[in-house]
């Protein structure tokens, strides 16, 4: 069991965050101050709870994982994840902002079902795709937390999952929008600082940034190159990590609902810059941690991790346990960690409870439902996610990365191309929407499938397929929206001036 | 250069200064409206 210190040091943290729940719930009056914060963020808690949204479990525990088991060839995650918040801001928040000024957009979905004019098919499908992904997504995050509480408090996993699905549940539920986005200002500067701090001394003590290349080229020179000859990471491969990464995060229900947040379509002028700075460092200090990780592996200072499903994930944390021999600093990292990962999972139940109090619920479902009873219904899912998601990881994958890319890839060939086309092309047609998400969910379940399980079938080893399996669901979604609109009926003029299509960002 | 082969330096500060450059460009030019 963990120390005195360490216990107060994490409790003063669920403290503080439950505290901002209790706080944030006195400010919800209706459904709109729940789900947008009744669109009143400034500008740096705006840019800090993309950030927040963004950094999750996988960019602590499974960036420095990644970084310690294949080297630079992964470098390419440290530029896209960061870009995703700009491609986000810049493709589809501007113009999804100014509609919802007008428009009252509580939630992506309601965009959807405007641009299509398919308030109830495409907006339940929609939804119900969002939830899909989401809860994906959810399970790689509250993997991570348990893993930190694993470490730090030496609990069963179940324990450790209670423990954090429990404070994370109350404060959002409570809070909602308002709590999530304070939580993640409070969140994303423990983060940033802590790292900032932290890294360095991790890389310092495996010898410094020029020594661990040099260490880890001796080790496998394909380490320190820009993209492995074959295989994972060649650069068709890489390519297609970046469409993944950039767009996939960029279009994914829990970040893109974050524009609708904003108080003025300003902000957006440099939040593309600043986040890409701030984040990109941040990110890159983790990644060189893993390499740093490695380096202390392979020289014998720490010894790899048995006996655990997903050992990679946790080179991080012995790192930091070897660089700072104080328990203190442990658990203070502890908190950065799942800080992380909270800022994250909170944001992904209230965007699940969203697409289903409002999108199913009161647009499909009861129309007629008053606010009340949405509001009520908005805390039950957000409780009811969060309890599904902590069953679904008492078994954790084998690698964090991988489950949270399938969810990211999932997410990219469901949502980028009916986005992308309602925003920019006014031939896109409901049909081709509908025929687009359907076959685009469809095929990332499918490869997805086929990939995680390394099946050989029709003559193709899915293991080894040369991009990433979301590109070909992403194609298929593509072509799909294509050919479908251009047989079917055209959106009326009308709607199509009302959200803006055309191929501009802003007029 | 800090222990990389030059290529890794070319291909991934290549990349990271060209992305900078567009999002500072897109600072400079876009002007917002309500």
């Amino acid at each position: 069991m963990a120390d005195i210190i360490t216990i107060i040091v994490v409790s003063l943290y669920f403290i503080a965050m439950l505290g901002i729940g209790v706080w944030a719930s006195k400010k919800i009056k209706n459904t709109e101050d729940y789900l947008v914060a009744g669109r009143q963020l400034g500008f740096w808690v705006f840019i800090l709870m993309m950030i927040g949204t963004v950094c999750s479990g996988m960019s602590l525990l499974g960036v420095a994982g990644l970084g310690y088991k294949a080297g630079w060839p992964t470098i390419w995650e440290q530029i896209f994840v960061p870009l995703a918040i700009g491609i986000c801001i810049i493709f589809f928040g501007v113009k999804l902002h100014n509609v919802a000024k007008t428009s009252g957009y509580i939630t992506v979905q309601d965009y959807l079902a405007h641009r299509y004019e398919s308030p109830t098919a495409l907006r339940t499908l929609s939804a119900v795709a969002g939830i899909i992904v989401s809860l994906i997504y959810l399970v790689g995050q509250y993997t991570a937390i348990s893993m930190v509480l694993i470490w730090l408090f030496g609990i069963p996993l179940w324990l450790a999952l209670v423990i954090a699905t429990l404070v994370t549940m109350v404060y959002t539920a409570i809070g909602g929008l308002y709590a999530v986005a304070w939580a993640s200002l409070v969140q994303s500067v423990t983060l940033i600082i802590g790292v900032l701090v932290m890294a360095p001394i991790i890389i310092w003590k495996a010898g410094g940034f020029t020594a661990v290349n040099e260490f880890i080229g001796t080790v496998n020179p394909n380490l320190v190159m820009p993209w492995n000859p074959t295989g994972a990471f060649a650069p068709p491969y890489v390519v297609s990590f970046a469409i993944l990464l950039g767009l996939g995060l960029a279009c994914a229900p829990h970040v893109i609902n974050n524009v609708l947040t904003v108080k003025d379509v300003k902000y957006f002028k440099w939040s593309p810059l600043i986040a890409f700075v701030i984040y990109g460092i941040v990110i890159f200090l983790l990644k060189f941690a893993g390499f740093a990780g490695l380096a202390m592996v392979k020289g014998g200072e720490i010894a790899a991790r048995t006996g655990v499903a997903n050992p990679t994930d946790y080179v991080i944390l012995d790192a930091i346990q070897n660089s700072l021999p104080n328990v203190t600093l442990w658990a203070i990292f502890a908190v950065i960690v799942l800080a992380a990962v909270m800022s994250t999972t909170d944001r992904l139940m209230l965007t699940i409870g969203a697409m289903f109090s409002w999108d199913i619920y009161k647009k499909v479902l009861k129309p007629d439902a008053d606010d009340a009873s949405v509001l009520l219904l908005s805390k039950i899912v957000v409780v009811l996610s969060a309890i599904g998601t902590m069953i679904l990881a008492i078994n954790p994958p084998e690698m964090l990365a991988i489950l949270i890319w399938m969810g990211i890839g999932t997410m990219l060939a469901t949502f980028a191309i009916p986005l992308l086309a309602g925003l920019y092309w006014r031939g896109a047609t409901r049909e081709g929407a509908l025929a687009s998400m359907t076959l685009g969910l469809l095929a990332a379940l499918l490869f997805g499938f086929l990939n995680y399980f390394k099946v050989n079938a029709m003559g193709i080893d899915f293991a080894a397929i040369p991009l990433h399996f979301s590109a070909y669901a992403f194609i298929i979604s593509l072509v799909a929206m294509i050919g479908v609109s251009l047989l079917t009926k055209k959106t009326a003029e009308k709607v199509l001036d009302e959200t803006q299509t055309g191929w501009y960002i802003s007029k | 250069m800090f222990g990389l082969p030059d290529i890794t330096i070319i291909a991934v500060g290549g990349v990271v200064l060209a992305i900078t450059a567009a999002l500072v460009y897109w600072g400079l030019t876009f002007q917002g409206h309500d």
